[in-house]
């Protein structure tokens, strides 16, 4: 274990597992605890008792299972539940009263489970086999559970065991490449950055096309929490149980306004009564800069400029500026995970530390999780209390990415870095992109609170009353800092900005469940309440003189502070949400199924005249395979299902229903009107009412087919889906122009986007005789996005960066073209000068705005995932390669920094700026086809090898249970033709809350990542 | 069970109306107004009316409009690095601008705002009890005139709003010129004289008056092949004029760069202008936009410098060669003014930073100033700063001396960082940290020197009276007299008084309204060829047709594009 601390550089988490590690070795050593352990306390003081031992197999490699549960199921009204676990040797021992008929259930996840009554046996050896197919899976969905093969809606539920490892810093990536019609793309490679995921493509213009996240049955609120990090970042995947996607209408309808982009439904781990088990993980994840641009070395920088005709500015240096940005990151991982129970009491403890490096120096996000939640049984099991509390402490540290990545790939490398005395080199022309690292500082550390509480009551067989009431609440703070210099000269500046983030839930609902005979029914009633509060403040101060006082730890120090300099800022928004909701699920014999949504949802986003909209759905399954005429045949599973329904979506702005008319001295409302320095509050129009604003609506529809052969080795399903926005919300001008502001919100009449595509999903799974489990999976996404009958000649995004750039924007949105389109002028080569040349596409002689065609979309049309995974002994792999092809990237970096009058100028490139010999150095590159690539790719994302120990093997077998060793590698390589960092790019380049897609700007480089862990179980 | 129920339920229906809302939206961050005293309802109705003018007088609004459309100013993509912006100034060069230009589109922006927040006031004042009220509503109705008339020459469009829930009149040519006419005749009795140029007084209408009749012909027929402008509009200028001039209110200016200075708001000459303001609403952008961004004006701040912005044509700049036959235009005291001796007396190298002003007026060959080495200015052994020959170190090119070449145009040679003579008209503000913020000039829209001009050119026009244009053209020149003012002229024609203005308001943002009603618009000078008279006037933004799609016919773009 030695080995894993030398990287440890602050000492918490080490001293915390150090100490940890003794106590529990301590423990584990003092004789007989193991077998204490293993028993069952519930059993040892009853009077009458018969012990009931014996072992548990899987039926087809006849491998010991450890960990199985084993429950007394009694008949009689007040009977308690009592249960054991299998030891390491699959073996149990367990107590029963005697004298009365007694039944034991043998349950492992994964397996079948089987009943075996005791009568006077006294040992019972128990083979267990693997369930078929995914059948019996337990599926959530909102507001209760199902199982996969009661589902008529589009939901995949993705158990840990098939998660992505390595380094996670956020759910998205857990399921990236697991679910068909999910795309998952990292904004960046930085730690913790931004993970855009859209469930069957975006269906709005705007911002906000984010699917819904309920957490443990809390809808999350997916605005910032503050920083420039994902805002999920605060789950440690290693508490989540489990994720279940929500495609459809018919599964997305009960989260009514907020269903329109999908929901994601995140389960915790709970404990299990009976089972307890202590898990420690310590993992050490060593990250590598996967792809360096390949601006010229020194030598050929020497050669390149002078080809080019450039004067060449010969420091004799050698310095690979972007080595110098960068380096070999060390992450580690712990994680301490306790459950248990007994007969009434369950609980799930844990703790996990994540201290992530990022490549880029100055870089890193460091989370601290502390979880637990316990489920208590009341009133003769009649009342069950859930309570979950999630605290997370997050801290995470940037460097001045585009400042250092622009430098490093634009610097002259024939400068050193350092000069003689090992400080960092400085030049009279130019910056050492160093420096800025040095000087720089932007830190922000957010805590995260979720608590819930959620009573249940069985009030009688058939109906049970629920309550849900939780709390999230995050408060973050942030500091950047400039510190004070001599040379290069710079004055010392602190801004600080501080976020809250609440939300508040309660909800009330009763579910009914009712057995007849051939005819099943669940149906459910409820009311939800939800209050958001967000709130930001921010300040700076500047001049602080040069000292070694940090700002942030000094903010006093500052000798300038003035309006015109340091006005403060802050907001406040607070929004309710109001709903009622129902939902009606009916099976007949079992094979005919029928699912009705509704949700009638409230907000205060929305008008006057619009407060409340109905969502409802439909959906029916036809489960083939239960008929008789298919009895025999090779499906062990065939079912048809097909739903419709509506769902909205209200992310839009806060208080866009309401007029403002504000009253402020600013440079933009007062003027001065005499010759005093008293200068007047401007009372001015900000923004128009429009009482009239609602939701966007999506309409949806989905036809599918599950099915299963050869007893379910072979499964899968197949989607069709159209989902078509409207209503869509846009900020647009009025008619007339003269109003007291340029523009207002508006749901834009007939307008749509229509998402359509298919969705595939296969599985094959083998397991031999010999014990060799085998499965290959995948998915492929065929989807297709097109806008109609905006009434805008182009709605743009994406704001080119660069000199030259300004002004110029890359996406723009137009009728019969998808989302994420490039509306870009058609570079068409060079004249004779070497100028560049550009199609006049309107034929007036000029190239201008005018001549802009759709040069494709930054969205895939295709995305494709192959899942594999392979165990045999104690080995287990697990391989994911994901991919996309059909979409562009615009390379903005390489339009802003690499074409040959860059390199004449002295600027350093890469060899795309001299690959046309014609091009003249006086060049200039706007913004046009020329820089737009092909995104597609093809990536092995994932691969896990792990080896279980036999605890028995090292004679270690004394409590402990299970010795996982594991390696993983992330990242590990990228089929693509894209030549910048990574094709899986989207540096957000919104232009007044519409989205821009597909665009990559200096934007933090991917990491190439191997981690090595190790796992105990007890 | 029935009573576990029945108290379950009533719990619960106590839980669901303590979450029972009515889902009205509370606003806890903006303060709708209430409780102001009617001093502060008044004043705060009458400052949003002025509020946005610096904004529509920067560099890449009304300026690009008005002047890089022009034989005075030329912005080229400098060093294939700067200013490319898409292309737009090259296009503004070239007559060739399209619907989807962001500067034409944000001067739209900010006049449609002026427009309407004019608007606002007119309907909100007259409620409000207070004595300047009734001055107010007459300053709101004479800006909402003024905003049209910019609108008018730019776009060819006026809109005539009372109601603000009505939708505008749109109002075209004559028409146009006819209601701005009528609006700022009927304010003009309400207005005071005793305000200062910041505001709209009795002067400053006069002086758009003038201005208005003055291009009523342009208005009257905006793609004619001459402007016939009528005797009486050409009456009414003179008439104006003679208000302002014999008011006695207002005095040339003795020396031509205090009209640009910090401190200009005194200055006599002023008659209507945007009153910056450092610590509220002042920029710097007029000052810094033409410097190379390797001119640091200021030694209080480092961060403070020029952005190599547009230059004057090589035409523009031949006309007062040709105007000063044999010798340096330096001779014409509008021209330059010398402030750094070191320019004339290489061994004044060292400069008490309290006596550090850049040069003025057209920038010409090897400049110098302050040494910016590794992000510090360099100082000399006593304390004061080192002054040297600039290089183009903040381009990459610390070899290339920042030296302003006459020629200038689209070529490699000729857009590289340091070609063009640069324009430094407007003072650098002493306060400005980062040399685009915090100015302090008040940017002149109407002074005396103009008046006299117009008065000239109406006499000119309406019977030939070059005697009289003479006269006022030479009382200007002669002006000038804190240091040699220039030769008074001896004849007088349109061409002559074109060029005269030129000299005198070069870079005032008149040039473009100038060319179209001397006819000269669709005249060729460097890099421009285009002679199509449709683009008298610029389109109406895309986004404005977009957004009026809705009402077919309502908001027709204009011809030719």
């Amino acid at each position: 274990m030695n080995h894993h601390y030398r990287f440890v550089k602050p000492p918490l988490p080490a001293t915390v597992l150090r100490a940890l590690l003794c106590i529990l070795l301590a423990v584990t050593c003092l004789p007989g605890y193991g077998e204490n352990q293993a028993q069952p306390r519930l059993a040892q003081s009853q009077t009458a008792e018969q012990t009931v031992t014996g072992r548990v197999t899987d039926a087809t490699t006849n491998e010991a299972l450890a960990g199985c549960t084993v429950l007394v199921k009694s008949t009689g009204p007040t009977s308690r539940q009592k249960g054991a676990t299998t030891d390491a040797n699959g073996d149990y021992r367990i107590a029963i009263a005697d004298g009365k008929p007694v039944t034991l259930v043998f349950g492992f996840i994964g397996f079948v489970s089987k009943e075996v009554a005791v009568g006077n046996q006294t040992v019972i050896n128990v083979a267990l086999s693997p369930s078929a197919a995914e059948l019996t899976q337990v599926v959530v969905v909102g507001y209760g559970s199902t199982t996969q093969r009661e589902t008529t809606g589009s939901i995949k539920s993705i158990k840990s065991a098939d998660f992505n490892r390595g380094i996670i810093n956020s759910p998205e990536q857990l399921l990236q490449g697991k679910v068909a019609g999910v795309n998952v793309t990292s904004a960046s490679g930085e730690p913790g950055s931004t993970q855009s995921i859209t469930i069957r493509g975006p269906g709005g213009v705007r911002t906000g096309s984010t699917p819904l996240f309920v957490l443990d049955g809390i809808p999350l609120d997916n605005s910032s929490t503050g920083g420039a990090t994902n805002p999920l970042n605060f789950l440690n995947p290693q508490d989540i149980e489990a994720i279940d996607v929500l495609k459809d209408a018919s599964a997305t309808a009960i989260y009514g306004a907020r269903g329109a982009n999908g929901v994601v439904l995140i389960t915790t781990k709970k404990g299990k009564a009976g089972a307890s088990s202590i898990n420690l993980s310590a993992n050490i994840g060593i990250s590598n800069l996967a792809r360096q641009l390949p601006v010229f070395s020194a030598d050929e920088y020497r050669r390149q400029v002078v080809a080019v005709g450039g004067v060449l500015d010969d420091q004799k240096g050698n310095t690979d500026w972007q080595k110098e940005i960068s380096r070999q990151a060390i992450t580690q991982n712990y994680n301490l995970a306790f459950s248990g129970g007994a007969d009434k009491l369950t609980y799930y403890a844990s703790f996990g530390v994540q201290r992530q490096q990022g490549i880029l120096k100055n870089s890193s996000l460091d989370r601290y999780t502390g979880r637990i939640n316990a489920s208590q049984k009341f009133l003769d099991d009649r009342l069950i209390l859930d309570v979950n509390l999630t605290a997370t402490y997050t801290a995470n540290e940037r460097p001045p990415i585009e400042s250092i990545v622009g430098g490093a790939i634009s610097s002259n490398p024939t400068y050193p870095a350092y000069d003689a005395r090992g400080a960092l080199a400085l030049y009279p022309n130019g910056n050492n992109p160093l420096v800025p690292l040095a000087l720089y500082k932007d830190v922000t550390s957010i805590n995260r609170v979720v608590a819930t509480i959620s009573p249940s009551y069985k009030i009688t067989k058939d109906l049970v009353y629920k309550l849900n009431m939780g709390v999230d609440n995050s408060g973050s703070t942030r500091d950047v800092q400039s510190l004070a210099n001599a040379v290069p000269q710079q004055d010392g500046r602190l801004e600080s900005a501080y976020l809250t983030n609440r939300n508040l839930l309660i909800e009330n609902y009763f579910t009914y469940t009712r057995a007849r005979g051939q005819h099943n029914l669940t149906a459910l009633l409820g009311h939800s309440y939800q209050n958001f509060f967000i709130q930001g403040r921010n300040w700076s101060i500047n001049k602080f003189p040069i000292s070694p006082i940090e700002p942030i730890y000094n903010p006093g120090l500052g000798q300038d502070l003035t309006l015109a300099n340091n006005r403060p800022g802050g907001y406040a928004i607070q929004n309710e949400l109001q709903s009622f909701f129902g939902r009606v699920n009916y099976q007949y014999k079992d094979r005919y199924l029928l699912t009705a949504t509704v949700r009638a949802d409230g907000s205060s986003k929305f008008g006057a005249n619009n407060k409340y909209g109905v969502f409802p759905s439909l959906s029916a399954g036809w489960r083939l395979s239960e008929e008789p005429f298919m009895q025999g045949s090779l499906f062990s599973d065939l079912k048809l299902r097909a739903g419709y329904g509506l769902t909205g979506n209200q992310e839009i702005p806060a208080k866009i229903t309401q007029a403002l008319f504000t009253s402020q001295v600013g440079p933009s409302t007062s003027y001065p009107l005499d010759g005093s320095t008293n200068y007047p509050a401007g009372t001015t129009y900000t923004r128009l009412a429009n009482p009239d604003i609602q939701w966007e609506v999506s309409s949806q529809t989905d036809a599918g087919l599950d099915f299963a052969l050869f007893n379910g080795a072979l499964s899968g399903s197949v989607d069709y889906f159209r989902k078509v926005s409207s209503k869509i919300l846009l900020e647009v001008i009025p008619a007339d122009p003269v109003q007291p502001a340029s523009t207002y919100w508006t749901n834009v009449p007939n307008m749509s986007i229509t998402n359509q595509g298919v969705e595939v999903d296969l599985n094959y799974r083998y397991t031999s005789q010999r014990g060799l489990k085998f499965s290959i999976g995948g998915n492929i996404t065929f989807i297709n996005n097109v806008v109609r009958n905006s009434p805008y000649s182009v709605i743009t995004s994406g704001s080119a960066t660069g000199s030259g750039l300004t002004s110029a924007t890359i996406n723009g949105y137009v009728n019969g073209q998808p989302i994420g389109t490039f509306f870009l002028k058609e570079f068409t080569g060079f004249d004779d000068k070497g100028i560049s040349t550009y199609r006049d596409t309107d034929g007036d002689g000029i190239v201008t705005d005018k001549d802009r065609i759709s040069a494709g979309s930054a969205l895939p049309t295709k995305q494709f995932n192959i899942n594999g995974t392979m165990a045999f002994k104690g080995f287990d792999l697990a391989v994911n390669f994901n991919g996309v092809s059909g979409n562009k990237l615009y390379d903005n970096t390489a339009n802003a920094n690499f074409y040959k009058l860059r390199l004449s100028k002295g600027i350093n490139v890469t060899p795309e700026a001299i690959q046309f010999p014609s091009e003249s150095i006086n060049n200039s590159a706007p913004v046009s086809t020329r820089f737009l690539k092909d995104g597609g790719f093809f990536r092995l994302n994932n691969l896990a090898l792990g080896y279980s120990l036999n605890p028995k093997l090292i004679g270690i077998s004394k409590g402990i249970t299970g010795i996982r060793l594991s390696a993983t590698g992330q990242n590990l390589f990228v089929i693509t033709n894209y030549n910048g960092y990574d094709p899986e790019v989207n540096t957000d380049r919104t232009i007044n809350g519409i989205s821009s897609y597909g665009i990559d700007y200096l934007s933090y480089p991917k990491a190439r990542t191997f981690m090595f862990g190790l796992n105990l179980t007890f | 069970m029935k009573k576990t129920l029945s108290i379950l339920l009533s719990i619960l229906g106590l839980l669901i109306a303590d979450g029972c809302t009515n889902l009205t939206e509370k606003v806890l961050d903006e303060a709708s107004v209430a409780g102001l005293t009617d001093k502060q309802a008044a004043d705060g109705n009458i400052a949003p009316v002025y509020a946005r003018l610096p904004d529509i007088f920067t560099h890449t609004t009304y300026f690009a409009l008005q002047e890089i459309s022009t034989d005075e100013a030329i912005l080229p993509y400098r060093g294939g690095t700067d200013w490319g912006d898409n292309g737009i100034y090259i296009a503004l060069h070239q007559h060739t601008s399209t619907s989807t230009d962001p500067n034409i589109r944000n001067t739209w922006l900010l006049l449609l705002q002026g427009i309407s927040r004019s608007i606002t006031a007119i309907n909100t004042l007259p409620g409000i009890n207070d004595p300047n009220a009734k001055t107010y509503v007459a300053e709101a109705r004479g800006m909402r005139a003024y905003y049209n008339m910019v609108m008018l020459d730019l776009f060819g469009i006026a809109f005539v709003k009372d109601d603000p829930q009505a939708t505008s009149d749109i109002l075209r040519g004559e028409a146009a010129a006819n209601y701005i006419k009528a609006e700022l005749l009927a304010v003009e009795p309400d207005l005071l004289t005793t305000v200062g140029p910041g505001r709209l007084t009795k002067g400053a209408a006069w002086g758009l008056l003038a201005r208005l009749y003055l291009n009523y012909a342009v208005y009257r027929d905006r793609y004619a092949d001459t402007f016939s402008p009528k005797p009486e509009d050409m009456d009414k200028v003179v008439e104006y004029c003679d208000k302002i001039i014999n008011a006695g209110q207002y005095q040339l200016s003795k020396d031509y760069f205090p009209i640009f200075g910090s401190d200009n708001h005194t200055n006599p000459e002023l008659i209507f202008a945007v009153d910056q303001r450092a610590e509220l609403n002042g920029h710097n952008r007029l000052a810094y936009f033409s410097l190379s961004g390797d001119q640091f004006p200021i030694p209080a701040y480092v961060g403070a410098n020029g952005t190599d912005g547009p230059a004057i044509t090589p035409d523009f700049y031949q006309s007062w060669v040709a105007a000063n036959p044999g010798k340096d235009p330096t001779i014409d005291p509008r021209f330059y003014k010398q402030n750094l001796s070191i320019y004339t007396t290489p061994g004044d190298s060292c400069v008490a930073e309290s006596a550090f002003n850049i040069n003025r007026g057209i920038l010409r060959g090897q400049q110098y100033g302050l040494l910016r080495v590794n992000g510090a200015f360099v100082k000399c052994p006593n304390g004061s700063y080192k002054v040297g020959k600039l290089f183009n170190a903040t381009r990459n090119r610390p070899t290339q001396p920042v030296n302003f070449t006459e020629k200038i145009d689209y070529t490699v040679a000729g857009s590289d960082y340091s070609t063009g003579y640069r324009v430094e008209k407007y003072e650098f503000s002493k306060k400005s940290v980062s040399g685009r913020n915090l100015g302090e000039a008040d940017i002149v829209i109407v002074r005396l020197a103009d008046v006299y001009l117009m008065r000239a050119e109406a006499k000119l026009r309406k019977s030939n009276d070059a005697a009289a244009a003479l006269a006022d053209v030479n009382t200007v020149r002669a002006a000038r007299t804190a240091t040699t003012p220039p030769a008074a002229l001896t004849s007088m024609n349109l061409d002559l008084l074109l060029r005269e203005r030129g000299f005198e308001f070069y870079w005032e943002m008149l040039r473009r309204t100038d060319m179209i009603r001397f006819g000269k618009y669709e005249g060729t000078w460097t890099e421009k060829t285009n002679t199509d008279k449709q683009k008298r006037i610029f389109p109406i933004p895309q986004t404005a047709i977009d957004g009026a799609s809705n009402l077919p016919g309502y908001l027709v773009q204009n011809p030719g594009y």
